[in-house]
This record gives C-alpha cells, structure tokens and sequence, in this order.
C-alpha cells in the first residue's frame, strides 16, 4: 500500500475566500496526487452540505458522500492549513484534513486523528505547524495504525 | 447507573456523519451521557473527537451511560439512534 500521507499532498499556506473554496482546495489535493477523480470534489461539497465535517480545535475533515467512494482510487489524506483561518458556519477553521477512503479504513484513520486532536499540545502543534515534516511526524502515527 | 448496551447500526461505523447526529442528539440530552467501548474508559457522548476517537465501525458494541432525571428515556433515545443505519439516508 502506498503511503496514505504524500508530501505533496501537504499544504501549509493556503488561503481560501471561504468554506467551499477551502473544501475545493482541499479535494484538489487529493486529485492532483491520484487518489480520487475530480468528480469527487463535488461529493465532499454534498457531504458538507448534508452535515459539517467541523470536529473542533479549528479542525474540519472533509470528505465525499458514500456515493463518492467509486470516484476513490486509493486511500489517502490531503492536509491544508489556513493561516488567517476560514469561517466554518461560525467557527474559524485552521487546518482541513481532506479524506479519500473505499473502505472503513478510515474509521481507525479519523479515530487517530481525533486522539490527536485531543492532545491539546499536540493539537496545537498541528495547528501551528509550517513545516510539512512536523505534519508527517504527527499524523505519521495514523499511517502505522491504518497499515496494520 | 442506566446504562445501555448497542450495536452501532450505521454501515460506516460511527464515524464522521453519524458520530455528528449522534453528539447533537446527546448535546440535547438533559443528563451527562458517556459512551464507551468495552472497558476502555468512559468519555463525554457530546465531544465529537472523543465519539470519533472511539472508533466503532458497524457493529461494535458501544456502552452508554447516564445518570439523574430522564437517564433512562435519554439512553433509550441516543440507544436507538446508534443502533439505526444513519448512513442509509446519504447520498
């Protein structure tokens, strides 16, 4: 399997007018690496329709509706981060972690994520980080865990 | 304590869209509910990152727990709504 986390798909100052830019950018991400089709993006702006993938500490997880997971060729993250952050319905969003899934693989990907999150340190340091190196080191832990 | 015991119904597991239903629903509950899985520890049912940090994919047994006046019909309700398939309305 190849790596859920490529480097390029790494971020780290970007700018977006709004929600649905940042989500738009965030697919992006994942199309430009191959993991899904560009028709993807449409569903994970359905999804967010449907219900915000907001999870807190300045954190959103957008991702395509279950319709969408054809249009995903393998699994993989995308991680954007907005310095001067983005108005999700009220709360300002720093980081976006896009998600392309076929499977449930990604149940154990976001249970990861979240432990993170709930680190406050740890959080922050995601939040804050500039270096895609420091992205890779924190979220690394979800790679072992989802490749196991 | 009331405490009541599902399987979690959803196809996906309880991950992003049904973990949110579920911790809006449980946000509304007039008594602190916990869920857990197992005998790991107990969290906050209203923390979306503490639900999501669970893990539960279809079928895991989750744990909820409450206490106080409306315990009961609030387990009942959160219960059903676990054990029900929140995806299937999804597009």
């Amino acid at each position: 399997m190849s790596e859920l986390l490529d480097r390029r798909a790494i971020k780290l100052a970007e700018t977006a007018a709004d929600r649905d830019d940042a989500i738009r950018r965030t697919g992006r991400a994942l199309v430009e690496i191959g993991a899904v089709d560009p028709g993807y993006v449409d569903t994970m702006l359905a999804r967010e329709q449907s219900i915000s993938t907001y999870v807190g500490e300045g954190v959103a997880i957008p991702h395509g509706t279950l319709g969408g997971k054809e249009l995903v060729h393998r699994d993989a993250l995308s991680v954007l981060r907005f310095p001067e952050t983005v108005d999700w319905d009220g709360e300002p969003v720093t980081l976006c972690v896009g998600i392309a899934a076929k499977g449930d693989g990604h149940v154990e990907l976001l249970a990861a994520l979240a432990e993170i999150l709930l680190d406050e340190d740890q959080a922050r340091e995601l939040r804050e980080a500039t270096d895609p190196e420091t992205v890779i080191r924190l979220l690394g832990a979800i790679q072992e865990d989802s490749n196991s | 304590m009331p405490t009541r015991t599902v399987a979690v119904g959803s196809a996906s597991g309880l991950h992003a869209r049904p973990a949110k239903i579920f911790v809006e629903a449980a946000a509304k509950a007039p008594v602190k509910v916990t869920i857990r899985v197992g005998e790991k520890k107990a969290v906050p049912a209203k923390s979306m990152l503490s639900v999501l940090a669970l893990g539960a994919k279809q079928g895991t047994e989750v744990i909820l727990e409450a206490d106080g006046d409306g315990a009961d019909e609030a387990l009942d309700g959160l219960a059903a709504l676990l054990a029900k398939d929140l995806d299937a309305d999804d597009a």
